[in-house]
């Protein structure tokens, strides 16, 4: 892909009509053009920037991957499996009323309340399901905001645009919890700071969940409704292999449908990710496998050390060594991800030399691909 | 009392030629006059409007030109003369009871005037009327001075009673809305008593007022024809100026006559080239143009729009007996005359010059070309645009969001009136289709019941509130009865805007100023079983949720009435704008990313300008009407609006 910045129509063409986008929603809400809407990016009327943020910010224009992670960790690309990581463990809130509602272990969500009690951040943009469970990006201000906004649903949302909408005057203090592609975008907006919005210095902590893929909110969420008395669902789960199932938490019992159902829902962008576990994140969260109840945390950053280690001394976390069998397995599916996506990009390009956006030293590729 | 009313019998006068045509009327003694606006006819009923309580007669805007030409045949069964007006469009509207009305003939005098729009200056089409008289057999006569305006209305309303048959008056453009003397005569005096007299003089079982047996009555109306070509061969509007036998003969009438009067003056052809000047233009004069035709071996035609003078001419010379001599036509079949637009003196020329083999450089190549480089070197380009304030940009945008939001590739339908400038950048080239009045509707209709074809796209039928009531209620109706999908909105600015502010049924004011009952479109939708909401589109984000709701839905129709007075009429009666409106330059991004000139560059109120020394968009106070709508379009909130 070609390495310029270009304006909101090669967005367009390049990304959001190729079937590229991933809803992150970086493009969005900074401008009058491009707006979220129902699970597409809509570009309301022409604009003739020719260099725009929208397109800057894309995390499926091209990124340099190396430039990135210099930014971040002062150090180029990897190419590990887990990205740049300072330690691997696994965690769990000690808060019970966390734990019960909590998609795991409540990791996310006992961090966020101890950095807006500690005065890291004066807020935090989340995802918040309505009441019929469509998702929408949510600025929580206080811990019972933070516990509302608890629970996945797995479906693609375009919480940076809620970014974007924050008054470039606002010296509010950010936490964000996001998706791979989410913070990979982020990572961009660090290295090149944007214009005419909000500082994006305001943005204190990057939490990072784990992703394999998400759903498209628009047609995943038809078919939940149709499905599914949804105001009365309580949580979704996609238990660990091999249950192979989407189970939906109602009072009546839980209710499952196939995976294979569910999956003509992932977004086509899922397909050339390469991260897993959100490598540019301050702190990175998903479950862990075999054990219920905790979440695995790859913390990077010396802001993410930081926030654990105060959460353990305040007693807020529970946290011990991942066993090394889950570790293993963890690095596994994460460079499973990778291959399959440069797999997919070189089919796309038709040139194993050509990565389309990914900005990939050519050693770290052909580590990827061995 | 002064304009066309004024009692000053051999006074001249200065009149539009639609004011003339109003005159003519009120001396010919009218008792009822009755219109649907548009340009450019409207000027007949306005000045007629201001006169009618004081001398006694009944004027109206009626709800279309079907009803209109109704109303004044009413009057006419019943011994009251009537005249009725409208463009040309108009005259489609009301020809199906024109061409019942032409077989069973009529009370007392009965005058249709039209006005045509050559070029469609103002106008969804071309179009020549003089052929409608042709197909109908209507007695149609046709002005080429504004004296001749007032005499010829005048006398239609004579002609019309001895013919027994409804009689036309053709203008264009040129004679409506230009200027000329015209020296007035006597306003009658006499009480007019209505009774309607029902029995056919002919057949006494039958009803007078009824097309039957048309057969019978359609030799009827051509033995009127005859009559009416008998009373036109000696007619003082035919005249001819020019040598006795001359080497070209123009024939022509109407605006065209001074053209070719010019042309002739200017290329000093005068001993050369003689003008026939016909006012009564259908049935022709034959045997006048037939006697003219012997004398001379070239013709040309001089005519706007159709070659109505010259394929009837032709058709007259087929006649001929075979010995007669042969001329050459030019005209538009032979492509001297334009067959298309308006024409000029310099039109004229160049066909006069092209016929005579005359070189006519009418100015200097040099000058010529630098007269048509200046327009463009120091006037900015202007485009057609709605008025700052106006309500329909709001809606427009809003419906442009909302079918971007909805991402099915949805559209409008349209039809003509102020909201026709939703075809360019005004309305965000978001009307594809505009044809007449309610066509929107009614075409939205047809593209609502393509589902069985795969056809997914949101249909979104506009029009406005005087347009509802003229030709779309039925359009709606289908749309209910025959399920058809798609969304109609109605662009209720209180006003027949686009003619001047005439009001309609849904005002609550009568065109003579008395208040009467509001009809009532959300009612009378209601009423229909119709889902109607109600928006201020200067609630732009209520607006196009409220579209967006509509258009996500299938089955038959719905309504969204997009409802904000007409900003001039709302500027007219407070006489102050509701807000002072200002950029802060401060926070006006201009040209950065994150705006783009999104005020001036896509918005497009032309009360926001763009100052290139700054950088930043600033209020043109002159024309800004401090409707405030910009300062919720503007992202950074860069333009503020304080209440006045």
């Amino acid at each position: 892909m070609d390495m310029k910045v270009k304006g909101s129509k090669e967005l367009l063409t390049e990304v959001i009509d190729a079937g590229l986008c991933t809803l992150c929603g970086a493009c969005a809400g900074g401008c009058p053009y491009l707006v979220s809407y129902k699970g597409r990016i809509v570009l309301l009327d022409s604009c003739t920037i020719s260099e725009g943020q929208c397109y800057q910010y894309c995390p499926r224009t091209y990124t340099d991957m190396d430039a990135i992670s210099q930014g971040v960790f002062g150090t180029p690309y990897s190419g590990d499996e887990l990205g740049t990581t300072k330690e691997v463990l696994m965690a769990r809130s000690t808060d019970t009323r966390i734990k019960e509602r909590a998609q795991y272990g409540g990791t996310v969500t006992t961090l966020l309340s101890l950095a807006l009690e500690e005065g890291l951040i004066d807020g935090a943009i989340l995802t918040k399901m309505s009441d019929d469970k469509t998702p929408g990006a949510f600025l929580a201000r206080s811990r019972e905001e933070i516990f509302q906004c608890t629970g996945s649903n797995y479906m693609a949302c375009p919480i940076l645009e809620a970014l974007n909408h924050i008054p470039k005057d606002s010296t509010e203090k950010l936490g964000i919890v996001a998706m791979p592609c989410q913070i990979l975008a982020l990572s961009k907006m660090k290295k090149e700071p944007p214009q005419n919005r909000v500082s994006i210095g305001n943005v204190k902590l990057a939490v990072g969940l784990f992703c394999t893929w998400a759903l498209s909110p628009d047609g995943f969420h038809q078919f939940l409704k149709e499905k599914l008395d949804l105001p009365q669902v309580t949580k979704f789960d996609i238990p660990p292999p091999p249950a192979n199932i989407f189970e939906a938490y109602t009072p009546s019992g839980k209710i499952s449908f196939p995976l294979d159902e569910i999956r003509k829902f992932v977004m086509p962008a899922c397909a050339y990710c390469l991260d897993m576990t959100s490598e540019f994140a301050d702190i990175s969260v998903g479950s862990v496998e075999g054990i219920e109840g905790w979440n695995t945390v790859i913390v990077r950053t010396d802001v993410g050390a930081q926030l654990i280690e105060m959460a353990k001394e305040k007693g807020k976390l529970e946290v011990d060594t991942l066993p090394l069998e889950n570790l293993a397995h963890l690095k596994k599916a994460s460079l499973l991800k990778k291959k399959r996506a440069l797999q997919q990009i070189i089919t796309r390009s038709g040139d194993r030399k050509n990565l389309l956006s990914v900005g990939l030293q050519q050693s770290i590729t052909d580590k990827l691909l061995a | 009392m002064s304009g066309v009313g004024l009692d000053a019998p051999g006074s001249t006068q200065l009149f539009i030629g639609n004011e003339a045509i109003a005159r003519g009327a009120l001396e010919a003694g009218i008792g009822v006059a009755s219109a649907y606006p548009g340009t450019p006819s409207t000027e007949i009923m306005e000045s007629l409007i201001p006169v009618a309580k004081e001398m006694n007669f009944y004027a109206e805007w009626s709800v279309n030109e079907k009803v209109a030409l109704e109303v004044a045949a009413g009057a006419s069964f019943a011994g009251i003369r009537a005249i009725t007006s409208m463009k040309q469009n108009g005259v489609n509207v009301a020809s199906d009871f024109l061409a019942n009305l032409v077989m069973s003939g009529i009370g007392a005098g009965l005058v249709l005037a039209c006005c045509d729009d050559p070029s469609a200056i103002s106008s969804s089409n071309e179009q020549d009327t003089r052929n409608i008289a042709k197909w109908l057999d209507i007695p149609l006569l046709e002005p080429a001075t504004f004296q001749e305006a007032k005499d010829m209305t005048k006398w239609a309303f004579d002609l019309s009673e001895e013919l027994n048959s409804i009689c036309m008056i053709r203008s264009v453009t040129r004679i409506a809305h230009a200027r000329g003397n015209v020296t007035l005569g006597e306003l009658p005096k006499k009480e007019q008593k209505a009774h309607f007299d029902s029995i056919c003089p002919v057949v006494p079982t039958l009803p007078k007022f009824i097309p039957y047996p048309s057969a019978w009555l359609h030799s009827q109306l051509h033995g009127k024809l005859d009559k009416a070509q008998e009373l036109f061969e000696s007619s003082p509007f035919n005249w001819y100026t020019g040598p006795e036998e001359a080497e070209l003969l123009i024939i022509t009438g109407g605006s065209c006559w001074l053209y070719s009067l010019e042309a002739v003056n200017a290329l000093k052809l005068q001993s050369k080239v003689g003008i026939l000047k016909l006012g009564t233009i259908w049935p022709l004069p034959r045997k006048l143009i037939e006697t003219h035709l012997g004398k001379s071996q070239k013709i040309l035609m001089v005519e706007e729009i159709d070659p109505f003078l010259e394929g009837s001419i032709k058709e007259l010379v087929a006649d001929l007996p075979p010995a007669s001599p042969h001329p050459a036509f030019y005209g538009k079949h032979s492509g001297h005359i334009n067959a298309y637009g308006e024409l000029n003196p310099d039109l004229v020329i160049e066909a006069i010059a092209k016929i005579m083999g005359l070189a006519y450089q009418p100015r200097d190549p040099e000058y010529s070309k630098k007269a048509e480089e200046v327009p463009f070197t120091y006037m900015p380009p202007r485009i057609m645009t709605f008025c700052p304030g106006c309500p329909h940009r709001a809606t427009f945008w809003a419906i442009k969001n909302a079918l971007r939001l909805d991402g099915r590739d949805g559209f409008v339908t349209g039809d003509i009136g102020c909201y026709s400038m939703a075809i360019g950048p005004a309305g965000y080239f978001q009307e594809r289709t505009m044809y007449c009045m309610g066509a929107g509707a009614g075409v939205a209709n047809g593209l609502g019941k393509l589902g069985q074809f795969g056809f997914s796209q949101p249909v979104l039928a506009v029009c406005g509130d005087s347009t509802f009531f003229h030709a779309t209620i039925p359009a709606l109706i289908n749309g209910i009865y025959n399920k058809s999908n798609f969304t109609l909105v109605i662009l209720d600015n209180n006003a027949t805007a686009m003619t001047g502010f005439q009001p309609h049924p849904g005002t609550g004011v009568t065109g003579m100023g008395e208040t009467t009952t509001v009809v009532d479109m959300e009612a009378l939708c209601r009423s229909l079983g119709l889902q109607v909401d109600v928006c201020d589109p200067f609630d732009l984000e209520n607006s196009t949720a409220t579209l967006l709701k509509a258009i996500a839905q299938n089955g038959g129709p719905r309504v969204v009435i997009m409802r904000r007075e007409c900003e001039l009429v709302r500027g007219r009666r407070d006489k102050k704008p509701p807000y002072k409106v200002h950029v802060d330059p401060d926070k006006c991004l201009g040209e950065a990313c994150g705006c783009d000139r999104l005020c001036t560059r896509v918005f497009g109120c032309p009360g926001i300008v763009w100052d290139n020394e700054s950088g930043k968009a600033t209020i043109d106070e002159t024309i800004c009407t401090g409707c405030g709508l910009c300062a919720d379009i503007c992202p950074q909130g860069a333009i503020i609006r304080e209440t006045v």
